[in-house]
């Protein structure tokens, strides 16, 4: 979704063609995402001509202020969901920062990696809006993810395993 | 106005903003390197908002005030004390990754 988009494009930005191919999965509720991504991966085939992308949407895992207990089932409805996308995709690398979809699709990955199927690393970036305090996908991923990066030093304090570079957005 | 794609261009010719507290409005000004001056609406917020809006204040970024003492926050401003706002940097991102995946 929007803020959460403009920040993981910001992330990609200095990443080399190593990176690639690139899988963006979307909730199917987002509207504006898709133009923002079409443009950014647009611009990089100027650069990289042999860039490439694909995108594809999942159900969405929770409202803003959706009640807890509809929250858990609805996730677990898109962790079903995810998981065929992620076994598909068997990605190397996860790259996600916050907003709710990034949870089924990672907790997806990390079942699959239980399963030795395919482990694949998951680095969680949360937003830079996130000084004092972790985002509820933040609070999850942090027991989930490879790298768990936060752009503020007191998150540093309060979650030691974190990762602090500054602000990279 | 109601909605527009991207505030860039008013952005670009304003010579002060004041704003609510979203992150992308505080960070596309600053980023913009224009004043700002955040007004909290202690009613509507939700906290988090917040946090970032009182760090940027905290470290000297943006002028900081609610509904109510915002007239006299106009009145009484110092825009020259306001810090310019270094941008962020995807390198150290990008270098952190790379290294992770033994490819520096």
């Amino acid at each position: 979704t929007g803020g959460h988009t403009t920040e993981i494009l910001r992330l990609l930005s200095c990443l080399s063609e190593s990176y690639s191919p690139r899988h963006y999965v979307l909730a199917d509720s987002d509207k504006m995402s898709e133009a923002k991504i079409r443009s950014f991966e647009q611009k990089r085939a100027e650069t990289f001509s042999k860039s490439q992308f694909t995108l594809d949407r999942i159900p969405r895992s929770r409202e803003v202020r959706q009640s807890w207990i509809s929250s858990v089932v609805t996730t677990l409805y898109s962790i079903l969901y995810s998981l065929p996308l992620t076994y598909k995709r068997k990605p190397d690398l996860i790259l996600c920062n916050g907003p709710g979809t990034c949870v089924p699709v990672c907790l997806s990955a990390f079942l699959l990696g239980l399963l030795r199927i395919k482990r694949t690393i998951i680095v969680y970036v949360e937003s830079i809006c996130r000084v004092e305090t972790l985002s509820l996908s933040g609070k999850i991923l942090y027991y989930f993810s490879d790298y768990f990066i936060v752009q503020w030093p007191d998150l540093k304090k309060k979650y030691p395993k974190s990762v602090y570079l500054g602000r990279i957005v | 106005f109601r909605f527009k794609d991207s505030l860039a261009e008013d952005l670009q010719s304003a010579d002060l903003v004041i704003s609510h507290a979203g992150a992308g409005s505080c960070l596309e000004t600053l980023e913009k390197g224009k004043p700002l001056i955040v007004v909290i609406n202690d009613k509507l917020m939700d906290n988090h908002q917040l946090e970032l809006a009182k760090q940027l204040h905290r470290d000297g970024y943006v002028l900081y005030c609610n509904c109510s003492t915002l007239v006299e926050t106009l009145q009484s401003m110092d825009l020259a004390a306001l810090k310019p706002f270094p941008p962020g940097q995807p390198e150290k991102f990008a270098s952190f990754l790379d290294k992770v995946f033994g490819l520096q």
